[in-house]
């Protein structure tokens, strides 16, 4: 029996004007009444070819046909008319609204606002569902899991054929998932149709009943999820090239003492009790998925969670509950989101570099130095690399990689113990990717231990020794990368392989 | 390294109608008043007697928005000064008379410490946005004093505020000419480690300037007490402010607080101190106000406040944080003074003062606003161009998310 597909893609490119591809000719087949995986690693175009389809972004070549007619939506209002719904990560509410008058925002059927009228339906959709919600509640007071599933009946109220879900588990706990998952199933057998992404393997064997995989934005599977190993997708994800990292991972090397160790440290709702112990010249890697708790972790580490509970101590000193203490006892964060958490964007390179040690360099404790702050930032800009004008360049004006490796600087030639890197190479283009990984060597290679995330695990299996792996604000494994692969560490944190607890 | 490229830049930014703006617009200002007031055969505008009025008037609350402006770099934003000020000198005037003129001073500034203390844990420990609770201490202050006055005014019989508020220091002429040849020396000694010319403007500025007046204007070496006491605020501040790690840390706090408090900086500590700094200062104000006719009465600077942050506007100073200079933010105080006295001495009637004042700082504010949007709009390019290589499409730049989380 063959079925038309509801929604289908042919050969869709997209090149960004920046000269980017993320699409290659990408081509899919949704079939009505089926849960329809997406998934593929960061980068490899998931996120375009969702934009495309709810009408965020038009393809550059290609095909999208909807019930059999090629369409061609320029905003997301048109694939919302023609019965397209998408929740996205981040589905932004309304907090001073209830859940009903969230749920039926933007509505226009009927001029009148009939909340009797309004309130019965969402009752019926959530009937339907199987979920429970009281209609009056306030958004701003509900769970983010509860919040997540607002957004869901929201897309559902318009009773759409089909439904983009991006990442929807990423913030949820265990309980909600299975809410969440039972409410696809139910309304798949409806006959409602899902395209769902997700990071985590072990939900979308679970839940999907097709899987299309994309790697640097082609199609690598295309099949019924029954006819995929665990095994054949994690390869189709990473990649055979990659699957094994040559030899790159450095020789056993003598540690020395520990220098940073975490005891019993959890704080609610975002990661469990984690311990953890980093010596001198160690880079260890923490792999995790989005919304596993890894920046979380590294922030409580940095003293900059006041909720959280548990030890921390560097040098065998224990570290006060704030970020000062946390510097003074030999702490650094780079952290992930460096516009907001990095650097002052008005000031010049000078300044950013010299901040956290600026009394340390100036006379008495008190007066900068101008002239030793400018001769550290042209150090830096010698010894990493920085592209820049010269020193007095605002760091708002460089560029991501450059940006970055200011925010470094401004550790690295301070008496940092231990660094902790969020996404050191996030956005940072290749060549400043390199860069960033042998200078993470090279500190700790002078005796500091290096705490770094990373989402892209072949850097972590480049740049450490040895890589703990997080999942859903646990410690699941802690692995040696000489006796590992991106196999396991992908298998591992997307939920595919339990590991043994560290 | 090329310290050419980079001096030329710095000389361009520096002469920037936004960085300098509101020199020039003072210079304008002074010279059209000067001109019109020839014109009509009126008596010399520049007259010794005349700008040592207008200093006068502009001194207190000069002194207000030079710590406005430290408030406003911190990132926080005070309505109550105004009150707080009215608050003490009511207080000071209260108890001067039976527990003497030290008593009175300490009291009065330990109330303004208090509602600056109270802004600062409501705002920073509590979280309650700035304008809320100065708006609310703007008012509650305010009826405090309607309480203790009971709508009478109160004179103090003890005269020891009035003799210093309307004291007139004289600096000698020596001693005028040994500082101003200093602060060109510091200028000169800061140009030979590394700043640019323009950056130490101001000091060479003020340097000339006293050493002028000193030769051609003795006369205006006799200053008012307050006029004095702005001064060397004035300067206190300026140099704490570029000077230490103090300043640095307090435009690192207001600039990007996450970012400060990531670099370990105590961004609590100093957003607060900032509050009960300004408290105390404004009742300084307040007491030095109260002594000038040795009396206060229930309205005594109502709508201060808004007189003080349109100076600090003037001078440039962000509402947003991290930006602002105490020199450039008294230039702004004389402006606005400076339109209301030309308004007097030219005979014009005060019906259009408050329509000129408000026009001129709408005006400084859009002036402001358009140029750094360029500046903005660059940086968002330069955004752009680099996230590109990453295969992401270009992102809201974050410039406006930090505008929208901010207000």
């Amino acid at each position: 029996m063959v079925t038309s597909p509801v929604l289908a893609v042919r050969d869709v490119e997209k090149t960004y004007a920046s000269g980017t591809r993320a699409l290659r000719g990408v081509s899919m087949r949704v079939l009505p009444g089926t849960v329809h995986g997406l998934i593929g690693a960061n980068g490899a175009g998931k996120s375009t070819l969702i934009k495309i389809l709810s009408g965020w972004q038009q393809a550059t070549a290609g095909t999208v046909e909807w019930k059999g007619d090629p369409v061609d939506w320029s905003h997301p209002g048109q694939a919302l008319e023609a019965g397209m719904a998408a929740v996205h990560q981040h589905t932004p509410l309304v907090d001073a609204m209830t859940v009903v008058e969230n749920v039926f925002l933007g509505r226009r059927e009927t001029k009148r606002w009939d909340a009797a009228a309004r309130r019965a339906d969402l009752l019926a959709l959530c009937e339907r569902v199987g979920y429970e919600l009281d209609p009056a509640e306030l958004v701003s007071e509900l769970s983010v899991g509860a919040r997540q599933m607002v957004a869901i009946l929201q897309a559902l109220a318009r009773n759409p054929d089909v439904v983009l879900l991006d990442e929807p588990t990423a913030a949820l706990s265990p309980a909600e998932r299975e809410v969440l998952f039972r409410s696809v199933r139910r309304l798949r057998d409806t006959g409602t149709t899902f395209v769902y992404t997700s990071h985590f393997l072990d939900e979308v064997m679970a839940l999907t009943d097709h899987l299309t995989v994309l790697r640097d934005g082609l199609v690598v599977v295309d099949s019924p999820t029954a006819d995929v190993t665990v095994e054949s997708l994690v390869t189709a994800i990473v990649g055979k090239r990659l699957a094994r990292m040559e030899s790159s991972a450095p020789a056993a090397r003598s540690l020395g003492q520990p220098v940073l160790s975490v005891r019993e440290l959890s704080s609610a709702g975002r990661f469990g009790p984690v311990d953890l112990t980093i010596h001198e010249g160690e880079v260890v890697g923490l792999a995790g998925l989005l919304g596993s708790g890894r920046t979380e972790l590294l922030e409580a580490i940095y003293r900059a969670d006041p909720a959280c509970t548990g030890e921390v101590r560097v040098d065998d000193r224990a570290v006060r509950q704030s970020p000062r203490a946390a510097v003074k006892a030999g702490l650094a964060l780079v952290p992930e989101d460096r516009a907001r958490q990095g650097f002052v964007r008005d000031w010049e390179i000078w300044r950013n570099i010299s901040l956290p040690y600026l009394s340390g360099m100036s006379w008495r404790r008190l007066l900068p130095r101008a002239a030793r702050e400018k001769a550290l930032a042209q150090q830096a800009v010698d010894d990493l690399g920085i592209v820049c004008g010269s020193t007095e360049s605002a760091v708002g004006e460089l560029s991501g990689g450059n940006a970055q490796k200011v925010v470094f600087a401004k550790w690295v030639y301070g008496p940092a113990r231990v660094l902790l890197l969020d996404e050191p190479s996030a956005g940072v283009d290749v060549g400043a990717k390199a860069d960033i990984l042998q200078l993470v060597r090279r500190l700790a290679d002078d005796g500091r231990g290096v705490l770094m995330v990373s989402s892209e695990f072949e850097e972590l299996l480049t740049a450490c020794d040895r890589i703990l792996v997080i999942r859903r604000g646990e410690i699941v494994a802690d692995l040696r990368v000489a006796d590992t692969d991106l196999h396991e560490v992908t298998a591992l944190a997307s939920g595919l392989k339990e590991g043994q607890p560290a | 390294m090329s310290t050419s490229t980079a001096d030329h830049g710095s000389w361009r930014r520096s002469l920037a109608p936004r960085a300098a703006g509101v020199v020039y617009a003072f210079i304008a200002l002074v010279a059209i008043l000067t001109i019109t007031s020839a014109a009509q055969g009126r008596p010399s505008y520049l007259s010794s007697v005349n700008l040592s009025n207008i200093l006068d008037q502009s001194a207190l609350i000069a002194i207000l928005a030079i710590f406005m402006t430290v408030v406003l770099i911190s990132g926080n934003f005070d309505l109550s000064v105004a009150s707080t000020a009215a608050l003490a000198g009511t207080v000071a005037l209260k108890t001067i008379d039976s527990y003497g003129p030290v008593v009175a001073l300490l009291a009065a500034l330990v109330t303004g410490a208090l509602v600056g203390l109270i802004n600062a844990v409501l705002v920073q420990k509590l979280g309650v946005n700035a304008f809320i609770v100065t708006l609310g201490t703007l008012t509650a202050v305010r009826g405090v004093v309607q309480a203790i006055l009971d709508g009478q005014s109160i004179t103090a019989t003890d005269t020891t505020l009035l003799d210093i508020a309307t004291a007139r220091w004289t600096l000698p002429i020596a001693a005028a000419i040994v500082i101003g040849v200093l602060l060109v020396a510091g200028a000169v000694l800061l140009i030979r480690r590394g700043s640019s010319i323009m950056s130490t403007a101001g000091l060479w500025f003020a340097g000339l300037a006293l050493i002028l007046l000193a030769v051609f204007r003795p006369l205006m070496l006799t200053q008012t007490a307050p006029v004095w006491i702005m001064l060397v605020l004035a300067v206190l501040a300026a140099l704490v402010l570029r000077f230490t790690v103090v300043g640095r840390n307090l435009y690192a706090v207001g600039g990007n607080p996450e970012a400060a408090r990531l670099s370990g900086i105590d961004v609590d500590r100093y957003k607060m101190v900032a509050f009960v700094l300004n408290g105390t200062v404004a009742a300084m104000v307040g007491v030095l106000y109260a002594g000038r006719f040795n009396s206060v009465d229930p309205t005594v600077l109502t709508g201060g406040e808004l007189t003080v942050i349109a100076a600090a506007v003037l001078g440039g100073t962000s509402l947003f944080g991290g930006s602002g200079y105490v020199a450039k933010s008294v230039v702004g105080t004389l402006i606005l003074f400076t339109l209301s006295n030309g308004f007097n001495v030219l005979n014009i009637g005060s019906n259009y003062q408050n329509v000129v004042q408000g026009t001129v700082l709408v005006a400084a504010a859009s002036l402001y606003t358009a140029t750094s949007k360029r500046e903005r709009s660059r940086f968002r390019l330069a955004l752009r161009r680099n996230k590109g290589s990453g295969g992401e499409p270009p992102a809201a730049s974050t410039t406006e998310n930090k505008e929208l989380v901010r207000h």
